[in-house]
């Protein structure tokens, strides 16, 4: 019945899916892992990331203005970030997690409806760049060019992030912020300029997240955030909270059940979603590669 | 020790008096507000409210699962009186079965985890009974809901009352808030709801003193089920529709919303909650170019971050604190 092209492509398509949360995943991970907060309004910074690339592509006149509206949204997010870290979150290191989850929620929806305020409710389209439109032969089936590229991007600056934080020195300083802030502090490190850079660079992710998934839905609408934010926890809580590699292993392989499962039953696909993580949670709640024993 | 535990003792009165007062506040509302199907929506709205307070500010637990409960009730007896044509105190009674059968499902899976965990759990659950109503076409109508609920005479043996008029339906949902809330407010204060708050305080505490904290967290979660239930069926009777945006996790926020807004220690908070939440989305909603991108949303969360931020007891907790502060001097 189902031709084994069809399931490759469709594995394929799965893990291109599955690269692009998972870029998305680490910064949420990031944020988590570093600053120990759950980031409900990262979905929204997505957002905000695919209508920055939309608004750059509207007011410049470049060619190739894709790709110069999503060099110019990175700063952007970063100062977004910037922005919600110093005036939101900072007020809510140390309270009850319970607050926290609610403060970003209440984020979420203040992103979101201010979206819908200032760039209606209406889906905006958005144009596949013109220098990557077209398919590619890839041995047994065409592939269009623009998804295999996120694909490769989507890896290089996963790899990137994984090696600054994990291998570098200013990784180092970091990662010991978030695991022994005091020790840090003694060292001479000032933390709470860490966690601010963190979060910017969290943010950052999740917007270049949304810059180049824009392309590839249909239309640009203020709920995209909400929906792709559930796929995000997902993944991360199959990976494992707080682990980079964790991000990219939850991301491919929820891309590929998804692929799998959309071949033979479409609304399956979410479905199996959903049940992965209610399973990965009550079975190894820190993930497949987190650390920590978190209950 | 024994005695502090017991539930304070009070003359049949004392016990109804906050009830008759809140009462005879609330049957006049109804005509101050500025529409009339909103009072019955308030009380309705503050029941799910009431049990996001209950395990939230009681228990601890954040439960971002009281949407899809909520949907689950609603959708019970839509059906039930859509379809079959059941009594209507019937279908509201299966409704309330229906969400307290569902979170006995729920609750076992999500009270062995806290926190953070807890809530990622209950998320996901929700997200999976949307899903299943929303594909369900042929039981659940999928994304068109369920058409055709009759609001109609309540037959009570000897007398009947008539449920269409807004004003009628009204009292009966009055009626039956109150009478939940008496039941809530008994809870908290019995043995069993002091255990639950002596768990908020310190979970290791309570069990090292013997309580099984897994045991009484499932109880509570389920009694917030049956709550949830409880405002869904309301809500199908009232709104005589049901839709799967009820089910989404939205809700679950919009029902956080509400509960934080008037006050998560207090079982007041959830009517003041929902009362302020619902005039305040009309008032804005009035303005056209405000109504168009769902602006109401906008202002309420960004009270709600305030709120999060620096005003913990919500409305409720701040009058508390003014009042506190005129009457020390």
């Amino acid at each position: 019945m189902v031709n084994i092209d069809v399931i490759l492509a469709q594995v394929f398509n799965g893990i291109q899916f599955g690269v692009l949360m998972a870029l998305l995943a680490t910064g949420l991970s990031l944020i988590f892992g570093m600053l120990g907060i759950i980031n409900f309004a990262h979905g929204s910074l997505y957002m905000i990331g695919a209508y920055f690339v939309w608004t750059c592509m509207q007011m410049l006149n470049v060619p190739g203005k894709f790709w110069v509206g999503l060099i110019i949204t990175l700063p952007l997010m970063a100062i977004v970030g910037l922005m919600i870290e110093r005036f939101l979150l900072r007020w809510m290191y140390g309270q009850p997690v319970v607050y926290q989850i609610l403060l970003t929620f209440g984020l979420l929806l203040v992103i979101q409806q201010s979206v819908a305020l200032i760039y209606g409710t209406t889906p905006l389209p958005l144009g596949m760049p013109s220098s990557f439109e077209g398919e590619i032969s890839l041995g047994l089936f065409r592939y269009p060019v623009y998804r295999l590229f996120t694909m490769i991007l989507g890896l290089a600056i996963i790899f990137g992030v994984w090696y600054f934080i994990e291998r570098s020195a200013l990784g180092a300083i970091i990662r010991a912020s978030a695991e022994d802030p005091e020790t840090a502090k003694t060292l001479g490190v000032n933390t709470r300029r860490v966690y601010t850079w963190t979060f910017a660079l969290g943010s950052a992710l999740a917007g270049l997240g949304g810059g180049l998934h824009a392309p590839l839905i249909g239309g640009l609408q203020h709920t995209i955030g909400t929906e792709i934010l559930l796929i995000c926890f997902i993944v991360v809580v199959i990976g494992g909270m707080g682990s980079i590699r964790g991000a990219l292993l939850g991301g491919i392989i929820l891309g590929i059940v998804r692929g799998i499962a959309g071949v033979f039953w479409a609304p399956a696909s979410d479905f199996v979603m959903f049940a992965a993580m209610g399973i990965i949670l009550m079975i190894r709640p820190q993930g497949l590669l987190g650390r920590g024993g978190t209950r | 020790m024994k005695s502090e535990l017991n539930a304070p003792q009070r003359s049949f009165m004392a016990e109804l008096s906050p009830v008759l007062i809140m009462a005879a506040i609330l049957v006049p509302t109804y005509f101050v507000l500025p529409s009339k199907m909103m009072a019955a929506e308030i009380l309705i709205m503050a029941i799910p409210t009431l049990s996001f307070i209950l395990l939230l500010g009681y228990t601890g637990l954040l439960n971002f699962g009281t949407g899809s409960l909520f949907a689950v009730g609603a959708y019970t007896a839509g059906i039930l009186l859509a379809r079959h044509n059941v009594h209507i105190l019937l279908a509201i009674i299966a409704g309330v079965a229906m969400s307290g059968i569902i979170s006995i499902i729920m609750g076992y899976f999500c009270i062995k985890r806290v926190g953070l965990i807890f809530a990622l759990l209950t998320l996901a659950f929700n997200q999976l009974i949307w899903f299943i109503i929303w594909q369900w076409k042929s039981f659940t109508g999928g994304p068109d809901g369920i058409w055709g609920i009759k609001r109609e005479i309540l037959e009570l043996g000897i007398f009947s009352i008539n449920l269409k008029p807004t004003f009628n339906f009204y009292i009966f949902v009055l009626i039956l808030f109150l009478l939940l809330f008496l039941f809530v407010r008994r809870l908290i204060e019995s043995p069993f709801g002091k255990v639950l708050m002596g768990m908020r305080e310190s979970e290791l505490r309570a069990t090292a003193i013997g309580y099984n904290p897994e045991t009484y967290k499932w109880i509570a979660f389920i009694i917030g089920g049956l709550i949830c239930g409880l405002g869904g069926a309301l809500f199908a009777l009232h709104q005589e529709y049901v839709g799967e945006h009820l089910a989404h996790w939205s809700t679950s926020g919009e029902f956080a919303i509400k509960a934080l807004l008037g006050g998560t220690f207090v079982l007041h908070g959830a009517l003041i909650g929902s009362g302020v939440f619902i005039f305040l989305a009309d008032f804005l909603n009035r303005f056209p170019v405000l109504a168009k991108a769902g602006a109401g949303l906008l202002v309420l969360g960004a009270i709600f971050i305030l709120v999060v931020m620096f005003f913990r007891g919500g409305i409720y907790g701040g009058v508390e604190k003014v009042y506190n502060f005129f009457r020390k001097k």
